[in-house]
């Protein structure tokens, strides 16, 4: 599904940085991998990357059999709709628009029809326990309900790939427990997850466990989460 | 549809937003168009007080000579007579009319009242060629002139001396030097020249037996420029000279004023104060342009993390583009009608305010302020044009950037 052959990436500020350094990756259809490391190893620049958000300098990135090189803008957009849902560490959605407008906007640059969109969005909304909510503004919501509504938002288009940039990083120990529990049922759909995530009982949720350290893939961890204690682990 | 939709939808909910962007508009357009009318209220009033500048007048008196010609001596008093009056009328092109004007100083008593009174002699023509503007009945016509009747036309402070308010004086007999007049008309008060009468001039000619007159007043035609004056006054002169026999070059013999180098002065300061108020008008159009702009600037700013959002969703940059243009259209449209129309209500209330306070002030120019639709209409699609463009170039610069940056934009 991924695969990252040489990525290099810089970034030219006063002080050239050199974030990531010939990164080679393969991660498989349906596979729930995360990437741990500490701040300013490039764990975010590689997730960047993945998820088309930002370019790199050299390398190649195959996403889903494709060639991600420099793609126009449009395919580029295209491309992120289509093939990937996003969720972040800070949400992200979009304060003026209730839950269900949020979780419809992907379709509506798919040009899905509105009633279809909000049909949709409400499905996803259902099934994250959230259809009360769903004229809810975001400020109205818990940290907990506005990651899940942003999970609705990444999965009512179908995507082959979830990236989630530190998808715990702003919720207490339960919440996460809960969203890590529901990321799991949405990887065993086959979709195919990678978490960004500096919390070691965050990434022992996953099968695959990429350490990066200073721009190159230190070892790679794999992991059985079925044999894991969390109320022992986690926090 | 659902475009629209989505941009009425923007835009409801962000009603403070909405409304901050369009007051800053309308508030623009409003100034502006406040500005204007009161500047344009400014020249109709001056313009007003300065109408009887407006009509191609000449005007000869006599002078002395200060040259020796042909055996004359100096210090000749050159005046004009029925000779000179005919050789205007009839040879020298150009002109239209001629008034000559004589005057007799003295008193009008009616009943038990008298006042002073200054009595010119004119014909007819007098009242185009001086503007002369009645207050009721009628000016002295071709028919008085013909046949010397004695009638007089009084100005308004003539006929508040001699008659009560309220009652007409038209039809009534005034006394001057022994002669009685019937009134046929009540001027107004010419600049600051008050006691005025008028009666014919061949009625005052022949009680007065003047047949010299030191004033001639004549209406031209067809001298449109500084140049045409010019050589117009030099061609009477030169013609006066001969008809006087006084040297060309004197030019104390005889004084040739006309009205178009007043004009022209008119003119010149007309055009500083439309200059001035053009240059008010721009500089409150540039003021308000960039009041517009920075607040579209700052909308799009504040968007920033919207748009990171919208482009991490799948959203081209073209259509996150036309959104937030097609928005900054419907604002500054709508706000800009609103501004466009409040501020031609108030020029209207305001002209009616300031003719109600001006009224019974006599010396009070009246201001009307004016707009000129095309120049309002003008203003309002430039305000637009830039408070539009004024959202694109941030959009535009906003939707370039990464959206991962864009997102982490604070």
């Amino acid at each position: 599904m991924i695969r990252l052959e040489k990525i290099n990436k810089t970034y030219f500020g006063a002080q050239p940085l050199h974030v990531l350094k010939g990164i080679n990756l393969e991660i498989a259809e349906g596979e729930m991998v995360s990437i741990m490391g500490a701040s300013g190893s490039g764990k975010s620049t590689l997730l960047n990357i993945l998820g088309i958000l930002d370019n790199y300098d050299s390398g190649d990135y195959y996403l889903n059999g494709k060639l991600v090189k420099d793609l126009s803008e449009n395919e580029a957009a295209d491309m992120r709709n289509c093939t990937i849902g996003f969720i972040f560490q800070s949400f992200n959605l979009i304060p003026f628009k209730t839950a269900m407008e949020n979780v419809a906007l992907p379709l509506y640059y798919q040009n899905v029809s509105r009633k279809k969109r909000n049909q949709l969005a409400l499905e996803y909304l259902e099934r994250f326990g959230l259809k009360e909510w769903a004229d809810h503004y975001p400020n109205e919501l818990s940290g907990g309900q506005k990651q899940r509504v942003s999970m609705a938002r990444a999965l009512v288009t179908q995507p082959k790939v979830i990236l989630a940039d530190e998808p715990t990083g702003a919720l207490d120990s339960k919440t996460s427990a809960e969203v890590m529990q529901i990321l799991r049922e949405v990887n065993q759909t086959g979709i195919t997850m990678v978490i960004v995530t500096h919390e070691r009982g965050i990434a022992l949720r996953t099968n695959k466990i990429i350490h990066l350290k200073d721009g190159i893939i230190e070892n790679i961890e794999t992991n059985n989460p079925d044999q894991i204690d969390f109320n022992r682990e986690i926090k | 549809m659902d475009f629209w939709r989505e941009i009425f939808m923007a835009l409801g909910r962000n009603k403070l937003r909405t409304f901050l962007t369009g007051f800053a508009i309308s508030w623009g357009i409003f100034i502006l168009i406040v500005l204007l009318a009161a500047g344009n209220g400014l020249m109709n009033g001056v313009s007003e007080e300065f109408s009887d500048q407006r009509i191609n007048v000449y005007v000869i008196y006599s002078g002395e000579t200060s040259k020796p010609f042909k055996g004359h001596g100096t210090n000749r008093s050159i005046m004009f007579d029925d000779k000179d009056i005919r050789f205007l009328e009839t040879e020298v092109r150009n002109v239209d009319q001629v008034s000559p004007r004589i005057y007799q100083n003295g008193f009008a008593t009616c009943n038990d009242k008298s006042s002073s009174i200054f009595t010119s002699g004119v014909r007819p023509v007098f009242k185009d060629i001086n503007n002369v503007k009645m207050v009721e009945g009628r000016f002295i016509n071709e028919l008085d002139e013909k046949n010397r009747e004695k009638v007089i036309v009084l100005d308004e402070s003539v006929r508040d001396k001699l008659f009560d308010k309220g009652v007409s004086p038209l039809g009534q007999f005034v006394f001057i030097s022994g002669i009685a007049y019937r009134i046929i008309g009540v001027s107004e008060k010419m600049g600051d020249s008050n006691g005025n009468g008028y009666v014919p001039f061949s009625t005052l000619k022949t009680i007065t037996r003047q047949n010299r007159y030191w004033m001639l007043h004549f209406s031209v035609k067809g001298l449109e420029t500084k140049e045409d004056n010019e050589a117009f006054t030099e061609y009477l002169r030169t013609q006066l000279a001969r008809l006087h026999e006084f040297d060309p070059d004197d030019t104390s013999a005889v004084y040739i004023r006309s009205r178009q180098e007043e004009y022209l002065q008119t003119m010149k300061i007309f055009n500083t104060l439309q200059l001035f108020i053009w240059i008010i008008g721009f500089a409150m159009l540039i003021s308000g342009i960039v009041g517009v702009s920075n607040i579209m600037r700052i909308t799009v700013k504040e968007r920033t993390n919207e748009i990171g959002i919208r482009k991490a969703l799948g959203a081209k940059s073209r259509s996150i583009l036309a959104s937030i243009v097609t928005e900054s259209l419907i604002i500054t449209t709508i706000f800009g009608y609103i501004g466009m129309w409040l501020g031609m209500v108030a020029a209207e209330v305001g002209g009616n305010i300031l003719s109600k306070v001006q009224e019974g002030n006599e010396f009070s120019i009246n201001i009307v302020p004016t707009i000129d639709i095309r120049i309002v209409l003008m203003a309002t699609a430039l305000l637009i044009v830039c408070g539009v463009l004024a959202g694109f170039f941030p959009a535009r610069n906003a939707v370039k950037i990464k959206p991962i940056e864009a997102m982490n934009y604070r």
